[in-house]
């Protein structure tokens, strides 16, 4: 349906698809300040007990001069050390604010721009649309892509590359059969993940647990793994701890379930897709591309019945045949299938009937409509059963210089005299 | 007022001030200072006598204490920003969980890779979809190693009869080829008419001259007089070197040798400019000014290049991509209404053929006729097609079925009755 309203923009519910744009900046200062905090807590704790420690012993005549020169070099060393790190993360910190401050610049722009038409809407959108492209490479690992793209629009600032080639660093660690990453980022999240009730760590405590019984026979070293990392979980996953505590009595290549499964390299892509979805959780970003939302949304909305049905592609054939005769040479012989190719006179291809997104909207909703909308108006009826609007009629006779009280069907090319029109009336 | 204010403005001013609270730096400064009382303390012992250790000592304890604290206020001051940008951003940019329960797009990624590659050639990002092209490939070898065998999946593609081929759908068919040669083509063409030269556009007009004309398009025509106009205006607008070629002596040569094939289509145009030449001194106070007046004339013949040029290859003007995202974002608060309403039964609107709920779109979004029949207030789709009864009104074909008493039925727009027979299916 189209009408005015359509056009303009609401602007409380057009940011929906950026709302990661400033909630992941917020997380990441929350998470740089949790491990700011974490080093200064650690770091003064050791320092304050310690030069309490020198005070006792240097009155109570234990510690000589040497000894408390001594300490307070140590103490010295350990205050070096957590300058340097606190000095990161208060670099880190400014660097969120400053790109807060322009992402929030940024959205705003939009509260200017109030309907669709708006040049600036389209430039706005345009970026939007960049933004999305660089999500989705991130989230699949195209990392040099998102990298190109982003420098290459110059939008750096509007992205987050680092937080997701961090994260996919982490996931190829895994897939790759190493569990060391992942289980210190469980350590740095340790909290938030308890809060999330993540069964993370469990599996990849599990997964270590595993390759020890699969590559040493003395289990000994597996027992006593179990006994550190996987009994605390007994009463959290009971049916999963004793699964594993099954598995010491089978061998790697066991037929038998669920040991063949825990043992099954399957097991890594498992653990990795469970990270991923931990870490999307823990940043607030959603579990899937934002693109996908946008597209599943948009390709419905933009949807017709007319864009799969088998009479557009009867016109459509035409248009096929033009790519593949794309202006090579040669291609001579497609010059009579290619003259009445495209649909209608000046106006451009559906974006859901063009190739790019054709095969991919098959699989979607097509809009609902509860009014006609006609793009023509005077419609009239060809013999052959197409119906055009005369305004469109007359312009392609014209152009095509026919006699007059002629006219050729835009789709078909197929003549026809005036006299043999018939008025349509839309209800 | 401040309630009528724009969210986001106020989420910025919000920002502003938040940006003005102390961050971690406070913090190092302390420690700084710990480290400065320290050291002091540290070459006190050194060089005093062994008796003095134990008063320097404690004097250490308490300003060391303060210090820490002082630190610990920092971490303190840090946080309570962060916590006020939260609070700032559940105000006036509230977390609305977008409908992520079902992903319809999952199970097409190489759809939607390619489709992603096609968008970057047509925005003339060569060097990204190439690197793109690879990245994919590359991970999809690793991840499946017959994957490029069996080509891209929805097998069910029914179009084989078209010429399209399988593919279609491999990007390898994207990267260095065809499309990106015309994409390319493209680019050049577009910025060359940026920088005010006609000759590749029209060198391409010529070239695909039945097509355009059987699309009825009069893109080399335009391009033509474009470029006598062009020429006509001399070298004190067009900067080209001012000899015979140029001014109005070059545009009538041009006229001359390259008109003569549009005389049967474009008289009348070719006329006035041809009389347009008596007015050469005086061209902006004559009839015919408004055939010299050029300020959009290039970027209008640059965008109806770019459509015919894309329609030529089957493909829209506008970048389908950015059409469905920005659709998409339209359309977003209406989908989440529905699934948040839905949530409940269960239902996903993925399911079924159409929508349940509208979407509305801006006009310039809308591609096709769409045709609702009156009485069913359904959309006519393949198997329910628009028919037109003879007194010219249009009903869906189920309504038309249902109507009917015997073989006739009467029009409910008008007196009229017909029997079926006489009702035709009509392609709007």
């Amino acid at each position: 349906m189209a009408d005015h309203g359509a056009s303009k923009i609401n602007h409380d519910n057009h940011l929906l698809l950026d709302q990661p744009l400033l909630r992941l900046p917020y997380e990441l200062l929350r998470k740089n300040i949790r491990s700011a905090h974490y080093h200064i807590e650690w770091d003064t704790n050791a320092v304050k007990d310690l030069l309490k420690e020198t005070a006792t012993n240097s009155i109570n005549q234990k510690a000589s001069k040497q000894d408390v020169v001594n300490n307070l070099d140590q103490m010295l060393a350990r205050m070096r050390g957590l300058k340097r790190k606190l000095s990161t993360y208060a670099e880190e910190e400014n660097r969120l604010y400053r790109q807060s401050t322009a992402r929030v610049a940024h959205l705003r722009e939009l509260s200017d721009v109030h309907t669709v038409e708006d040049v600036k809407y389209e430039a706005w959108s345009r970026q939007r649309l960049d933004r999305l492209v660089v999500d989705y490479m991130l989230r699949h690992g195209y990392n040099k892509s998102a990298n190109a793209l982003a420098e290459e629009r110059n939008m750096l600032g509007l992205v987050d590359i680092d937080t997701f080639v961090a994260m996919s660093k982490i996931r190829q660690s895994l897939e790759n059969g190493s569990v060391q990453e992942a289980l210190v980022w469980c350590n740095e999240n340790k909290k938030e993940l308890r809060k999330m009730q993540s069964k993370l760590e469990f599996e990849l405590r599990c997964q270590q647990y595993i390759e020890l019984n699969r590559s040493s026979c003395p289990k000994l070293e597996a027992i006593n793994h179990a006994k550190k990392h996987i009994m605390p979980f007994s009463k959290t996953y009971p049916t999963e701890v004793s699964h594993i505590a099954g598995l010491l009595a089978y061998r790697a290549d066991t037929p038998h379930e669920p040991y063949a499964s825990l043992y099954s390299s399957a097991r890594w892509k498992k653990l990795a897709d469970l990270f991923t979805d931990a870490h999307l959780k823990l940043l607030g970003l959603p579990q899937f591309p934002l693109l996908h939302i946008a597209l599943s949304s948009g390709l419905s909305a933009l949807k017709t019945p007319a864009c799969h049905s088998s009479q557009q592609n009867q016109s459509h054939q035409g248009q096929k045949s033009h790519k593949s005769a794309t202006p090579g040479p040669g291609q001579g012989e497609e010059q009579e299938s290619r003259s009445h190719g495209t649909a209608s006179l000046q106006t451009s291809v559906c974006p859901i009937c063009s190739t790019e997104l054709n095969a991919l909207a098959r699989n979607v909703p097509y809009a609902h409509h509860s009014k006609s909308h006609l793009l023509e108006h005077d419609l009239m009826l060809l013999p052959n059963g197409r119906v055009y609007g005369k305004a469109q009629l007359d312009e392609y006779a014209e152009k095509s210089r026919l006699a007059a009280g002629e006219v050729k069907d835009l789709v078909t090319g197929e003549k026809f005299r005036e006299d043999e029109l018939k008025k349509v009336f839309i209800t | 007022m401040a309630s009528e204010k724009p969210k986001l403005e106020a989420l910025e001013e919000e920002y502003a001030k938040i940006n003005k609270l102390p961050r971690l730096t406070k913090a190092v400064e302390h420690v700084d200072k710990i480290i400065e009382l320290l050291s002091a303390a540290r070459e006190q012992v050194a060089s005093a006598p062994e008796s003095h250790t134990a008063i320097t000592i404690t004097k250490l304890q308490n300003p060391v204490k303060s210090a820490f604290e002082a630190v610990n206020d920092g971490l303190k001051g840090a946080a309570a920003a962060n916590k006020k940008m939260g609070k700032a951003l559940d105000k006036s940019f509230p977390l609305k969980p977008l409908p992520t329960d079902h992903d319809a797009m999952a199970d097409h990624v190489s759809l939607i890779n390619r489709a992603i590659a096609m968008h970057l050639l047509r925005e003339g990002q060569f060097k990204v979809a190439s690197t793109f092209i690879d990245e994919v490939q590359s991970t999809t070898k690793r991840e499946n190693p017959e994957y490029l065998d069996e080509r891209m999946d929805d097998g069910n593609y029914d179009e084989a009869a078209s010429t399209t081929s399988s593919e279609a759908y491999d990007l390898s068919s994207l990267h260095s080829q065809e499309l990106q040669e015309s994409f390319a083509g493209m680019y050049y063409i577009l910025q060359e008419l940026k920088a005010r030269n006609l000759m590749p556009a029209i060198t391409w007009a010529r070239k695909n001259s039945v097509e355009l004309e059987a699309r009825g398009s009069n893109l080399e025509f335009e391009l033509s007089r474009l470029q006598f106009v062009w020429l006509f205006k001399g070298p004190s607008v067009n900067g080209l070197p001012d000899d015979e070629n140029n001014g109005q002596r070059g545009a009538l040569q041009y006229a001359r040798s390259n008109f003569g094939r549009f005389q049967a289509r474009h008289l009348n145009e070719i006329n006035q400019l041809a009389c347009s030449m008596a007015f050469a001194p005086n061209i902006a106070e004559s009839p015919y000014r408004q055939l010299f007046a050029i300020d959009t004339a290039f970027s209008d013949v640059a965008s109806s290049f770019t459509r015919e040029f894309c329609s030529l290859l089957g493909l829209s003007a506008e970048s389908p991509l950015y059409l469905a995202a920005t659709a998409g974002a339209l359309a977003l608060p209406q989908l989440m209404k529905y699934t948040q309403k839905t949530l409940a039964k269960g239902t996903e609107w993925t399911t079924s053929n159409e929508m349940a709920f509208e979407t509305p779109l801006p006009e310039s979004m809308l591609y096709h006729s769409i045709f609702v029949c009156p009485v069913s207030k359904e959309q006519t789709t393949d198997a329910n097609p628009p028919m037109m009864i003879p007194c010219g009104h249009v009903l869906a074909k189920e309504t038309l079925q249902k109507l009917c008493k015997g073989a006739r039925f009467k029009c409910p727009y008008c007196p009229s009755e017909g029997i079926l027979k006489d009702a035709r299916q009509i392609i709007l």
